[in-house]
């Protein structure tokens, strides 16, 4: 069908996390670890938006958080236009922009420090730099704030800019893990029509939710998480050819967890 | 094309610079604080020796009349008793009424007239003087009053002097250190200690903020996903931090010798010709080294423990024991003022940085000495970088729930 280039390819990826005595009283388990993710695969195409979709704790944003480089795996390897996240993290960290609600800014700074700051960082060139910072902080509306401490910004006005500075070296492949949670329905609008905006410009976007609205409104592909293991990875339109999306979703679940939905 | 290491630097700096509160209390508040301090200390201590506008109440009981003009009446208000009110008079020295008690011997004027000067005398007479040593000014009274009372019974037995001196400008004649040993022996005992405690001290109210602080916050995870070496990160944050950490000693030091003339004050002594000009450029160019050496070596590892801690609070716990370690090592110096000449005691980090500010103070800095404490440092500090970098790189430590 579609004759794009396999830009991120994901190949058995497998996460354990150690469980301290205490992580073992708040997840009520006698088990010293936890496996997050297991042996999970799939791959993204060039100019697409591929969803993951899972429940909470089914292990999104620690597939995400591996394929930002910010956690190993412990198995399995995925491959961002070519470089490995085992063995070329720092190559891969300067392919991709990653945004989650993890990843903070200080609070003492303004957008337009930060943007300034995660550039040099990046490496980019002054001149390229203010061009792209004007446009996405009139996008964004940021250009009024610009000036603004961050302590001093709204919730959403805060995620604007994260999501900005994650953008300044203008990556190709761009991962947002719940890219409109915490949003307002105006503002969530915007970071969509975003997302969108990115996939006509010919770049890869991955986004984790268990919004299904999200997923049928800008993914092309979705995989389905539960559980830490890929159930299901396929073309939203082939999936929801007869059923809607959340349908598709609960028979799947139901499928895997017996009648305990 | 811009260095990673420079870039971060010079962020740690503009939030530094730029946040006036975070200046003052690092930089302005401490020097500040010990400058009023020390001088609200010096004063307190010389208007507690200082008693010379005070005007002593005896009561004295067969005050003798050779003694009358050794007590100046501008000083003292003597009031002749009766050694049946000494209950009374006592129960007013406790109720500071009174500063003194004295209790002369019936004859005393008599006594001493049958004295020779050749043979001591077994049943010598006795001068009781009751005081009150809780009461600071009849304290006061009482050195003083022994003090005449001494001297009159030293003119009376001369026997031979013991630095005779006029005045107490002429006594200074018996003492052969010069102001510059004088100095330099002060110096050697206090500031060492002074230094590395405050330079120690500075360190920890920064690094941790700074390390602890970010990770604790969210926002080192987000320097850490940017395509630079994670060695660069540290390396511009020890840097930073180390500058920073280096004006808020500065700061410190500053107010403390600003206080130290009012500090001393207080003291009598001839400390008036203490001074730092004897000092050669060398000197104090040792001196720099030193301390900007040690800084980077304290700066990395207190970023050491508040990179394994997970709040500020945690990893100001964790530099507590190397605190007390700091102090002792530090304090140790008071005792000796000679610094170790092998330079086998170079090697051991910390340590060697107290004996070389010993010598460099007491002027006998050992060049060698010196250069070994400053490698052995940056070696340490960057033992210390690479031991941050595997941190750094561990999701473990970093990204611990
Ligand atoms: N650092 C960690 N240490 C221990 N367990 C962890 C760690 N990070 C994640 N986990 C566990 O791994 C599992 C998957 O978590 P993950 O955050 O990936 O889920 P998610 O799909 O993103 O869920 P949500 O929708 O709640 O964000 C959960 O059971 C979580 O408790
Ligand atoms: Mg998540």
């Amino acid at each position: 069908m579609k004759e794009t280039k396999e830009i991120l390819k994901v190949e058995g990826l497998s996460k354990t996390f150690k469980l301290s005595a205490k992580q073992q009283k708040i997840e009520k388990t006698n088990s010293k670890t936890i496996t997050a993710v297991q042996n999970l695969s799939f791959s993204a195409y060039e100019g697409e938006i591929f969803g993951l979709l899972g429940p909470n704790g089914a292990g999104k944003t620690t597939t995400l958080r591996m394929l930002a480089t910010l956690i190993k795996p412990n198995g399995g390897d995925a491959f961002i236009d070519g470089s490995s996240i085992v063995n070329s993290p720092d190559e891969v960290r300067g392919k991709i922009g990653f945004l989650t609600s993890e990843l903070k800014l200080e609070d003492f700074f303004t957008p337009n420090f930060l943007f300034d700051f995660f550039s040099d960082l990046h490496k980019v060139p002054d001149e390229i730099r203010d061009k792209r910072k004007a446009e996405l902080f009139e996008k964004f509306g940021i250009d009024k704030f610009a000036e603004v401490k961050v302590a001093n910004l709204s919730t959403g006005m805060k995620q604007k800019t994260s999501l900005v500075v994650s953008l300044v070296h203008d990556p190709d492949i761009i991962i947002f893990d719940e890219p409109t949670n915490g949003l307002d329905v105006i503002t969530a609008k915007v970071v969509t029509d975003f997302l969108l905006e990115l996939k006509s410009r010919g770049k890869t976007v991955i986004v984790s939710t268990h919004i299904f609205n999200l997923i049928e409104k800008i993914c092309d592909r979705v995989g389905i998480i539960i559980d830490g293991q890929m159930v299901v990875c396929e073309d939203l339109k082939t999936l929801t050819a007869k059923k809607n999306l959340e349908d598709v979703f609960f028979d799947i679940y139901r499928e895997r967890k017996g009648d305990e939905v | 094309m811009k260095n990673a290491a420079l870039v971060v630097f010079k962020k740690e700096m503009a939030r530094f610079f730029g946040d006036k509160r975070l200046l003052f209390t690092t930089v302005i508040l401490p020097g500040l604080v010990i400058f009023i301090m020390y001088s609200v200390m010096g004063q307190a201590m010389s208007s507690t020796f200082d008693s010379k506008d005070d005007v002593f109440k005896l009561a004295v009981v067969n005050m003798p009349a050779s003694l009358e003009t050794a007590f100046s009446p501008e000083r003292y208000e003597i009031e002749e008793v009766n050694i049946s009110q000494a209950d009374d008079i006592k129960k007013k020295i406790s109720d500071k009424e009174y500063q003194l008690f004295i209790v002369f011997p019936e004859n005393f004027d008599e006594n001493l007239a049958l004295f020779n000067g050749g043979n001591l005398r077994e049943n010598a007479p006795n001068v009781e003087i009751y005081h009150n040593s809780a009461d600071v000014k009849s304290g006061n009274a009482f050195s003083e009053t022994t003090a005449i009372l001494s001297s009159v019974e030293e003119q009376l037995s001369n026997v031979f002097n013991i630095n005779y001196a006029a005045t107490p400008e002429d006594a200074a004649r018996y003492d052969t250190a010069n102001d510059e040993e004088l100095s330099g022996t002060l110096f050697a005992m206090v500031l060492p200690m002074l230094l590395m405690t405050l330079m120690y001290s500075s360190c920890v109210a920064l690094a941790p903020e700074s390390i602890a602080g970010e990770k604790e916050r969210g926002t080192l995870a987000t320097l850490l996903i940017a395509p630079i070496p994670r060695n660069q990160i540290i390396i511009g944050k020890v840097m930073a931090l180390s500058v920073m950490a280096l004006l808020s000693g500065m700061s410190n030091f500053i107010g403390t010798m600003l206080s130290m003339p009012m500090l001393m004050k207080g003291m009598e002594n001839d400390m008036n010709n203490i001074s730092a000009v004897y000092y050669s450029v060398t000197d104090y160019l040792f001196l720099i080294l030193i301390i900007l050496s040690t800084v980077i070596l304290f700066i990395t590892l207190i970023s050491i423990f508040s990179t394994f801690a997970k709040t500020v609070k945690e990893a100001s716990t964790l530099v507590m024991p190397m605190m007390i370690v700091v102090m002792i090592v530090s304090f140790a110096s008071m005792y000796s003022t000679e610094a170790k000449t092998e330079v086998v005691w170079y090697l051991i980090p910390v340590y060697n940085a107290v004996q070389s500010m010993i010598g460099i103070f007491s002027f006998n800095a050992v060049p060698v000495n010196i250069a070994v404490t400053i490698l052995i440092n940056l070696i340490c500090s960057c033992g210390g970088l690479v031991i941050l970098t595997k941190m750094f790189n561990n999701e473990n430590i970093m990204f611990s729930k």
